[in-house]
Formats: structure tokens, sequence, C-alpha cells
């Protein structure tokens, strides 16, 4: 019931022939229809922004050193303008498509044993739109770029002076799109290509995760695309929509935004719950525990957050029903969040650890997201909230979820399939020093804002308080040391790509298709067609010291199908 | 329902006002207690739960490592449905008591009592106006102590947000609409250190310094500062008005308007008496192509250089000097026409005042004891 016996080269049979290779040329890419390709593309573009996004988020930290000016030139409307850039590139451009556009990408179809997605153009397409956007955003910052924070709250988005808010504003629209295509390829592709003997619950859970991220993609994003049209109406034509003094209301605003604004931190962090899911079980060498519940518990967190939007509003004005209403249903995302991580913890127990380094992030993970997650009960919680709301507690609450769980994911995940999309191993140590150097450096960078948080200190403020400083230098150097870390990484990686060792068709010892196939793998995946099992059951696997890989082993299979788990 | 959390909470509103702690600021209205206690015992469930997660994973991760080639164990449970459903059900328990609890709390807090103190709050890019019954205005907020005092709330351009951490009070102030928010506090401020008030929704440039003082007061100081409030310019001398007045009321205009010819988020004062007086500058331009001198004069839009400064003031978007949006809020019921002969008379005699922080330069002669804040 359980083996794995799907055709493969062995380890003497060079194969030369893979997805990089098959063809040559700026043509080969650019109009490529290969979403492995696609992936790289993908994943390409979201670390340059990331890069870009990080910049801003050292020149906001930096300025924050002193209460008032401390760059020269730093004016506060330029202060202003960095952090709205930070924080509309980290998310619009990096974390909404980091794991499902371009991990998914390269790893959904390979794990469902399919040659490429549904819809391939389609998929090209989305990318394309995610340059347009990504250029838009360009356009923006040549006109005098935007100073209205991500979240472009009126009616400050509606008459601030700045003159980039329009491309912007049109550049978010395109993104929407280029999201909203792949989730709908994703729902088809996991609907329909499906190998033989893949029921829904053999799907491995990075695929349960990707497709619930899919349907809150394709559900929530049209409502921000509109909203963001309604506007540009209103900034162009004075139609007077959320602006009161053309008759329209602020706060019609901040529902529809969070209406696809809450999902949307959804589709940030549902995908790297996915990863580390397999990650946990891979690399712990061990069948994940309580499968079912995980993936059932990613269709639950898609539900719910349809049903939350309004606990960013419970300082706004809102009535206090509705507040009351947002508060309890909030807590019920608590649920499926507490399931996901005793499941996780319960893998360890009885494992076979492997200390990697994309296990290094998965426990990185467990640690930063259980942080985040449990501080979301101070906000959720109606009378702390009204302290809390809009201070540095918020910011680092969400920092912990955002980027310390879903961007700490995504790098995991990148760590974990980087051998199978360009065939190298990195170095271990430096890949592992790295993630420690993360792990300290964002923990002493957000752990300090919970403390000027709830000691009353706001977000998005130029100038503060004197008696706040020692904690903003402390938080300040902690992202340095951070972002040395992520150098180190990109030293790391890139310098895999020179002189890595060839990687094997299974460095970590995984049970999904992908790892059956070559690294890197052939332009059509498979040659026929692989068998599914169960592909968290690693019994018949065996670490081959020849090939520096995990093979299966004839024996351990033949007594892996005698022993059905269950 | 919750006996017990009631005895606490009965408890602890007896004793108001709290000194700091390591997590929170000092707590000095009659909230405070609750709200420090709820976000205690949030901390203290989370460090049980952050504990449990952490320890259980390095131990784990201690106990349960191989290293390459090491045989693998295989006799680790898949599932375990009553473990698996009891993840779910105990933490839903207790968010289920935690939200009950800061619900009710949450109920007090945002449900003034019909004999509160009210005070109208005018916010605008950048500065607070509190407006108290007397009609007196003030830029630092005061309040009597020992009595319930509710916040009408609105705001002139974009939203703010009114945040004073050490009462645990914060509401939106939106534009078109009216928000209340409502505190006691039983702790006298001592003189000329309030509490920090801090605007909290982004707002723009001057977001971050946006913040003024609260002063609690006994009820007899209160009476006695409200009802010079409510005097003091009516105490000025008219000759004495430009320089006693203007440079407090100038305080409100600086974040937009320099002195010394910088260009601000406004026109600069300097010059201003010229350009408009027919010298130096006035053929300078307006937004919609006419000039100073092409609008002030006899039989023109305004009659005198005063009638234009005037309604510069009340209805600032009617003439927009060339080059600058139509960002200034009007100051209708905020300035009366004393106030605004002041700042005229500020502007006509701009060289005695310092271009930088618009202090008056000449020896003022003794002045009756008066303050705006």
């Amino acid at each position: 019931m359980t083996t794995i016996h799907a055709p493969r080269p062995t380890a003497l049979e060079v194969q030369t022939d893979n997805y990089l290779t098959h063809s040559r040329g700026f043509l080969s890419w650019a109009l490529t229809l290969d979403h492995k390709r696609i992936g790289v593309m993908y994943m390409v573009g979201v670390l340059a922004s990331f890069f870009v996004g990080g910049m801003f988020a050292l020149l906001v930290r930096t300025e924050l050193l002193t209460p008032g000016q401390t760059i020269p030139g730093v004016t506060a409307d330029v202060y202003n303008q960095f952090f709205t850039l930070h924080g509309a590139i980290m998310v619009f451009l990096v974390i909404i498509p980091s794991i499902p556009a371009a991990l998914g990408n390269f790893v959904l179809p390979i794990m469902l044993g399919a040659k490429d997605v549904a819809f391939p153009r389609l998929n090209l397409g989305s990318f394309y739109l995610w340059v347009f956007g990504a250029c838009f955003t360009l356009v923006s910052l040549a006109m005098g770029g935007f100073d209205t924070g991500w979240t472009f709250y009126t009616p400050y988005s509606t008459t601030s002076p700045a003159g980039g808010v329009i491309p912007v504003l049109f550049g978010v629209f395109v993104l929407g799109f280029s999201s909203i295509f792949t989730g709908m390829n994703f729902i088809v592709t996991v609907h329909k290509l499906r190998p033989p003997g893949m029921t829904w619950f053999r799907m491995p859970l990075f695929l349960w995760a990707i497709y619930a991220t899919a349907i809150i993609q394709v559900l929530a994003t049209p409502v921000l695309a509109i909203t963001l049209m309604l506007l540009v109406i209103e900034r162009t034509i004075n139609i007077g929509i959320f602006d009161p003094s053309m008759g329209g209301d602020p706060v019609l605003f901040q529902h529809f935004f969070w209406f696809y604004s809450h999902p949307a931190v959804y589709i940030m962090i549902l995908p790297a719950m996915g990863i580390i899911s397999d990650l946990i079980s891979v690399h712990a060498h061990r069948h994940i525990f309580g499968y079912k519940f995980i993936a059932l518990s990613s269709i639950a967190i898609a539900i719910f957050s349809f049903l939350v939007w309004g606990h960013h509003m419970f300082i706004s004005g809102q009535s206090p029903l509705l507040n009351t209403l947002f508060s309890l249903i909030s807590f019920s995302v608590a649920i499926p969040s507490a399931v996901k991580v005793f499941n996780w913890l319960t893998t360890l127990y009885k494992g076979n650890i492997s200390l990697t380094t994309p296990m290094l992030y998965a426990l990185s993970f467990l640690v930063l997201f259980t942080i985040g997650g449990l501080t979301g009960i101070h906000l959720a919680t109606l009378n702390t909230d009204v302290h809390l709301h809009d201070t540095y507690f918020v910011v680092a609450h969400f920092h912990y979820v955002m980027m310390g769980s879903a961007l700490i994911g995504m790098i995991g995940g990148l760590h974990h399939w980087w051998p199978k999309m360009t065939g190298k191993m990195y170095s271990e140590a430096l890949g592992s020093t790295a993630c420690v150097i993360i792990f300290i450096g964002f923990n002493v960078t957000f752990f300090t804002q919970f403390y000027l948080g709830s000691k009353g200190m706001p977000r998005r403020y130029y100038d503060y308080q004197p008696e706040f400083q020692v904690y903003h230098v402390i938080s300040t150097l902690g992202s340095y040391f951070m972002a040395s870390g992520f150098f180190l990484t990109a030293y790391c990686l890139i310098s895999s790509l020179i002189g890595g060792r060839k990687a094997p068709a299974n460095p970590w010892g995984g049970g999904s298709l992908e790892w059956q196939c070559d690294s890197p793998p052939p332009h059509d995946n498979f040659a026929t067609q692989p068998s599914v099992g169960d592909c968290y059951d690693f019994r018949s696997l065996r670490w081959d010291e020849a090939t520096q890989g995990y093979v299966i082993d004839p024996v351990l299979a033949a007594e892996a199908a005698k022993h059905p788990l269950h | 329902m919750l006996p017990s959390f009631q005895f606490i909470s009965a408890a602890l509103a007896a004793d108001a006002s709290t000194p700091g702690s390591v997590w929170m600021p000092p707590g000095a209205s009659t909230f405070a207690a609750n709200v420090d206690l709820m976000f205690y015992w949030i901390n203290y469930i989370c460090y049980f739960f952050f504990a449990v997660v952490t320890g259980a994973m390095v131990y784990f991760v201690v106990k349960y490592r191989v290293h390459k080639g090491q045989a693998f164990r295989s006799d680790a449970p898949l599932h375990h449905l009553a473990l698996e459903s009891s993840w779910g059900v105990v933490p839903l328990l207790i968010v289920i008591v935690i939200f009950y609890v800061g619900f009710r709390d949450y109920m007090h807090i945002s449900t003034p009592p019909k004999n509160a103190y009210i005070i109208k709050v005018t916010a605008q890019k950048w500065a607070w106006s509190f407006q108290y019954p007397t009609g007196a205005t003030s830029d630092d907020l005061y309040v009597p102590v020992g009595r319930p005092v509710q916040l009408t709330m609105r705001s002139n351009d974009v939203l703010h947000s009114l945040f004073i951490p050490d009462f645990r009070v914060k509401k939106d102030v939106v534009p078109g609409r009216y928000t209340y928010l409502w505190f006691q506090s039983d702790e006298v401020t001592q003189s000329g250190q309030g509490r920090h008030l801090f605007c909290t929704e982004y707002c723009g440039t001057g977001h971050s310094n946006m913040n003024r003082k609260v002063h609690v007061l006994a009820e007899p100081e209160f009476d006695a500062w409200l009802t010079e409030q409510g005097q003091w310019l009516d105490k000025i001398p008219e000759e004495e008005l430009f320089f006693r007045a203007g440079p407090k009321i100038y305080a409100r205009c600086q974040q937009c308007h320099s002195l010394d010819g910088t260009k601000g988020i406004g026109p600069s004062w300097k010059g201003i008496w010229e350009r408009t007086h027919g010298g130096e500058g006035s053929d300078g331009k307006f937004a919609d192509g006419s000039s100073y001198s092409s609008v002030i004069g006899a039989g023109k839009k305004f009659a005198t250089p005063e009638d234009y400064l005037r309604n510069s003031i009340l209805v600032p978007g009617s003439e927009l000097v060339f080059g600058f949006g139509n960002a200034m809020p009007t100051f209708k019921g905020q300035l009366n026409d004393k106030a605004i002969d002041a700042v005229i008379g500020m502007m006509q005699h701009l060289n005695e005042f310092d271009p930088k922080t618009g202090k008056y330069l000449k020896e003022a002669p003794a002045a009756p004891k008066v303050s705006m804040k």
C-alpha cells in the first residue's frame, strides 16, 4: 500500500537534460510555459523586492535611533514614504506572492506528478501581471512617491499631496489580478491533475495549504481591487465615496480594505504553515502526526479568515455590538492554530530528527509563530486592545506572524527545495549559522517592540518621547544583526550555485513525488506517471553514502509493505 | 456568571491608580487596574503555553536527534483523536473566558456615564483643540479630578486617534461623524507635568508631533483655570494684543507657516504685510491666475488687506496661493474676532518677532498673568 516504486535513474546514469538546460536564450525564459521556470522567475523577483523592502526597513530603523531627525535629509515626509514603501513592498510584492507563486509554482505540479499546472499560459500571464504591478510601483516613486501607509486609509489617501498615489493604487490593482489568476490556476490544478491514487487525504499538506490559500485569493482579492478602483475614482474625478467632505464615509473604506486584507493575512501565513508541516515531517523522518486535523484546520482558517476583519477596527468608532461579535469570532482562529502547533510538536515526538538548515527554520517558525499567535490574544481581547491598538505592540505582533512566521517559512522552504530547484547543495554550516543569526536578530528587534507598545509608543512615529529611545536603539541594533544573517543566507545560496556539490534526487529523505524526480527536474518532470503512496511514510528510505542522498531500500520497502501504517 | 472574577475586579476597582509596572505605564484612570489585570493574566497564559511549546520542542529535539546513517525508529503514533480534539477544546474554553471578561470591561469603557463632564475635541492636522462648556478653549487637555469626563470628538480633515496611555483609553477621531471617549482620573497631576496624549492614527507630516499633555486638576483649581482661560484674551488691552496673544495663537500656525520665508505646507508669513498692501510681491499669483493686487482694494473682492487675511483664516480654500494645495482647515469657531486681530497685528509687526521661534523680540511691558495653556 505504501510503497513508492516510480522508475527513476540509478546513481550512475547521469541525466543531462533538465529544465534549466532544456532550451537556451532569453526568450526561452521570457516566453516559457514551464511552471518551474516561472517559479524561478517569480523567486528572483520576490527576492529582489525583499532586498528593496528590507533596505527601507533598515532606513526606518536607522532613522528611529534618535528622536527627531537621525539621518541627514530624512524629514518626517521622507520617513513617512520609507515606512509606506517598506509595508507596501513587503506585503504586495514579497509575502503574498512568495510562497504560492514562487515556491508553489515550482513544487505543486511536481508534487502532483503532473507535467505542469492546469493553465500554463495563464500562469505566465500572472507572472507578467506581477512584473507590471512592480513597474507601477517604480513609476509611482518617479512621480513623487506615496506616503499613505500600506493601508491607504481615507481620507488621507484621497487628499495626500504625494504624486505617486494613483500609480501605486493601479499597481496593487494589477498585482491583485496576478494573485487571483494564480489562485484559480492552483484550484483547478489540485482538482483536476491529481494522479490516480492521490485522494484528497493523501495530498502533501503543502498542497492543502496552497489550496486553502487559493480559495481566499480568488474570493477576497476582487474586493480589494474594486476598493482601490473606488479610491482612484474618488481621487481623480472627486466622486465622494470615502471622503466625508464630499459625502463619503471613511470607515466604509476600512471595512472594504480589511475585508480583503484580513484574509490576506492568511494568504500569507497559510502556505507557510503548509511548508512547515512538510519540513517538520521530512526532517524528523517521521510520519506527520494528525494529518487530517492539520489539513482541515487549513480549511477552517480559510473560512474564519472572512469573518474577523472588524478586529482591525475596535477603536474606529464602529459600534460596540460589532466589536463584541468580531472579538468573539477572532478568538475562534486560536483553535485551528493551536491544533496545528501541537500537531507539529507531536510530530517531533519519537521522531528521527536531523538538524538541517530547513529544520532549523521550521523550529524557528514554531517558536516565532507561537509568540505571534499568543500575543494575538491581547489584541483580540476588547479592553486590552483599546490600550494596545495602533501601538508598537501591534507592530511587533504582526511582524512575528508576517515575518517571523510567513517569511521564515518561505526561507525554510527555499532551503528545503533549493537542491531540487538548482541541483546544488549549499553549505549546511553557513546556512544554519545564518538561520541562528536571523532568529536571534529577529527576536531582539521585535520582542523589544512589544515592550515599547504596551508602554504606550504609538506606531508610524518619526519623532518620539525620549524615554522610549533606549528600546528603539536595541530594536535597531537587532535589525542590523538580523540583516547580516540575511546577507549570509544570500552568500550561502549564491555561492552554492558556483561551488556547490551536485544535489542528489532526495537529499533530505522526503516522501512526496518531487523527491522522486531528478535534481533539477527534467523539463517534463516525470517520464511516466509516478505511483502514489503515503507521502509521509519514510520507512522504506535509507541514507546512501555513495550518492549522499536518500534512496529506497528494497528490503525496508518490503518490510514496510508488510506493516501498513494506519 | 464568573463570580470569582467579579470579586477580583471589584477589589481592584477601589484602588484606581497604579504605579508603572514591568509592561505597563502608570495607571491613572479608573480603567487602568482592570485593563492591567487582564493584560497580565493573558501574559501568564502566554508564558505557560510558550514554555510548554518551546520546552517540549527542545526536549524532543535533544532526545530524538539522529545522525546520518543511523537506523530510523518507526514506533511513533500517527494520530490520536482525543488528544487532538483536546488541543481545540482547551484553548477554546480559555479564550471564551478571556473574551467574556474583556467584553464586560470593554462595555464599561465604551459607555460614558450620563453625568460626565463634556469637553468637545476638534482634531486637525496637526493640533488638538479642546473646548469646555464655558466656551474656553485650550491646546492641552485640562480635566477635573475624580469626575467622569466625556470627550466628544470630531476631525476637521483626516482620521486622527486620541490616545492617553496612562488612562488606557484610545478612540479614532473621524471626519464627518462624532466619536466619544470617556475616563475618570482620581489622581491630580503635578503642576506643569501632565500625562502624555498622543495621536495614534497616521495623519501625515506632523503625526508624531501631534502630542499634548493631560492635566488633572483638583476641582477648585480646575474652576479657577477655566475662568481664567475663558477670559485670557479679553484681559489683554487692544494695543498689546499683537505681541501678547499673537505668538500664542501662532503656535498653532507654525507647523505650516514659517516666519523666515521657508516654504512649508502653506506659504510663509514673511512679507505678507507688504504683498497684501500693494508693496513687494503684490503681483504674486493665486492658483486661479489672479494676483494679490487684483483682488485686494476698494471695489475689488476684498476692500481691505485685513478683509483678505481674515477671509484666509476663516475660508482658507477660497484663494489658494499658487503652488500650494487646499490643505488648511478653517478656524471658524476657534478664533474669535479679537484673536484674528491679534494674528493680523502680528503679521503687521513681523520684524519685531524672532523669525525662527516667533518670540517677541522687544521688551514687553509687565504683563498681567495670563496663560493660554
